[in-house]
């Protein structure tokens, strides 16, 4: 097992680096001097220089690049000049918003694919499969924005039975029902994308498991065919549905800043559109390097488990 | 949004499989293929020949009307700028179709010559590959992010970002698609016959190489409305005040209390688009029949 991880570490660590080297210089190369810009039009020389120093401008690109990656592995991030505050602390506050809105959509987007994916593999029935292609089409292919929109309208406009924007003003753990009511539509607008895909992929893994010869012995050994799918198929299914999560965590992040901008939603993506519209340039970057950061991690979590749910993989990677 | 097709199921160097020759019957004149042309052509015959139907110019401000309801005169009402919303979102239809057709052909050439080229040489490949981890390490909509702060919004900006985030998608799967084709018994007689490797690539590889390639491509479409909209949403899509599926949105989302039916427009219209481009992949892909 961890001999597996030794082996896809280096290559993840790679592609962070390049990554970082990327992000880095991509942001330098924005036109217009940084410090001229937070001093304002009317500054004196001296203060633009001393908010170069501050940024520390005024160091060759390599030593910009080494500070910057120094910063981010001790989570000295500088600080913010138009939002204003610590760069850390501000990812901080969002950090913990947008966990619990995608651990949420995560967890609504799991259920319902392992509802409704042995179902549909499962379905003899016409009607059923006719619905669940249509569900599958409509949630893999509708923009986050649409659905966001549509839950709004018809939630907060027309029945105006939730509230469609915002935190619970108490804290997330105060009042858990009150959360609750805040966080379904955000978070069903974010899950269902992930739902879709995932009940697509676990489907039709479930019906090749079906077609192989074991669940015919299982068959003719007179195993119910709901046991079948649910005790014999799904376990074969399963690592593939992982590594389909994993793959969807991109969607996930770059569905939380949509969601997030679109219900209000206080979270990183929401400090992403906020750094990005004020020009607030050291915060995108951070901010950058965090998702790449988090979806690479992702990825080889995936990887990992994936290799252990299925021993193929595994020992095909130490021989 | 499902972005790579079946790249994950594709091992990196796979047995010689037989090249079968298409069989696809009417693909695209029954079931989803059918409907997918269907809902396309609509949204495709709206941008083109709805500006003409409509009297209002998008840019017109007209006196007295701001945020009207639907009526006879406005369908669909007016905005706050006292702006037709029909005509904008006509107009609208436009830019996205232009983004749609322009930026993704352009990304999967560009995406294309670079995966086919990597596949000659064994260091160019390396180098390549590393560039597409980095490239596709980025989730597509950080990336547009990170993108557009360099460029500023504007129309040009979002056919950038779709062009940059479609050419290591396509870069990738043409790779894949070349390597598999290339240990097929026809390439190898080719070989054997003493064919030169510029040869046989162009002339028996590569065609027989870009059936994933057109099934992304319509996927990508539909990719590149969602970026449209969603960079719309965040305020580095197109500039105001041209109009544009996700432009129209953004603006209505302030006034969903006042006239939900102002959002109803462009919501549809995305929708029937992206619903469009989904079908025909799906068909696509399904009469690829492997």
């Amino acid at each position: 097992m961890s001999r597996y991880l030794l082996r896809r570490a280096p290559s993840a660590l790679l592609v962070l680096f390049l990554a970082s080297v990327l992000i880095f210089l991509v942001i330098r190369a924005i036109p217009g001097d940084a410090a001229a810009v937070l001093a304002g039009p009317d500054a004196p020389p001296e203060v633009v220089a001393a908010i170069r120093h501050d940024l520390g401008l005024d160091r060759s690109l390599v030593g910009q690049y080494l500070h910057w990656l120094g910063g981010l592995l001790t989570g000295e991030l500088g600080r913010s000049y138009l939002i204003g505050g610590d760069i850390a602390e501000l990812v901080g506050d969002g950090l913990g918003n947008t966990v619990v809105l995608t651990l949420a959509a995560l967890v609504i987007a799991v259920l319902v694919a392992l509802l409704l994916g042995p179902l549909w593999a499962a379905t003899r029935s016409r009607w059923v499969d006719r619905a669940l292609t249509a569900f599958h089409t409509a949630a893999v292919a509708l923009p986050t924005f649409v659905t966001g929109v549509v839950l709004i309208i018809v939630f907060g406009v027309v029945f105006r039975v939730l509230p469609t924007g915002g935190v619970p003003p108490d804290g997330m753990f105060d009042r858990l029902d009150i959360t609750a009511q805040y966080l379904v539509l955000p978070a069903v607008c974010l899950g269902l994308p992930v739902a879709g895909v995932l009940t697509g992929f676990l489907a039709e893994t479930l019906r090749g498991e079906l077609r192989q010869d074991y669940v015919t012995t299982v068959r003719a050994a007179g195993v119910r065919r709901r046991d079948i799918v649910l005790g014999h198929a799904l376990r074969g299914a399963l690592p593939v549905a992982v590594t389909t999560l994993g793959l969807q965590a991109g969607a996930l992040l770059g569905g939380a800043v949509l969601v997030e901008s679109i219900f209000a939603w206080p979270g990183l993506g929401l400090l992403v559109e906020q750094g990005i519209t004020r020009r607030d340039y050291p915060l995108v970057q951070v901010l950058l390097m965090l998702s790449v950061a988090v979806f690479v991690l992702v990825q080889l979590f995936t990887d990992v488990v994936h290799a252990w749910l299925d021993p193929r993989i595994r020992l095909g990677a130490t021989s | 949004m499902t972005a790579t097709l079946d790249s994950a199921e594709i091992p990196e160097t796979p047995d010689a499989p037989e090249v079968a020759v298409p069989r696809r019957p009417g693909t695209f004149r029954r079931g989803k293929g059918l409907v997918g042309l269907v809902l396309v052509g609509l949204v495709v015959a709206a941008g083109l020949l709805g500006p003409l139907f409509v009297s209002w110019d998008p840019y017109q401000q007209i006196p007295g009307a701001n945020l009207l309801g639907p009526s006879a005169a406005h369908p669909l009402g007016t905005d706050d700028l006292n702006r037709d919303i029909l005509a904008r979102l006509l107009s609208g239809i436009r830019v996205d179709l232009l983004i749609s057709f322009v930026a993704v052909p352009v990304g999967a050439l560009i995406g294309c010559a670079v995966g086919a080229m990597a596949t000659v040489n064994n260091t160019l490949d390396i180098a390549v590959q590393r560039l597409f981890d980095v490239l596709l390490a980025f989730p597509q909509l950080i990336l547009a992010i990170g993108l557009a702060a360099v460029l500023g919004p504007g129309t040009l900006s979002v056919m950038i970002v779709v062009v940059s985030v479609e050419i290591p998608i396509f870069g990738r799967l043409l790779r894949t698609a070349v390597l598999r084709v290339r240990e097929s018994p026809f390439v190898t007689a080719a070989q054997v016959v003493g064919a030169g490797k510029g040869h046989v690539l162009r002339v028996h590889v590569l065609p027989n190489s870009l059936e994933p390639v057109l099934v992304q491509l319509a996927l990508s479409m539909s990719v590149a409305v969602f970026i449209e909209g969603a960079m719309s949403v965040l305020g580095i899509g197109v500039s105001p005040p041209e109009p544009s599926l996700g432009a129209v949105l953004t603006t209505s989302l302030h006034y969903l209390d006042l006239n939900p039916l102002f959002a109803l427009g462009p919501l549809a219209v995305t929708a029937v688009l992206v619903l469009g481009f989904q079908s025909i992949a799906q068909a696509a892909n399904a009469a690829r029949g492997t």
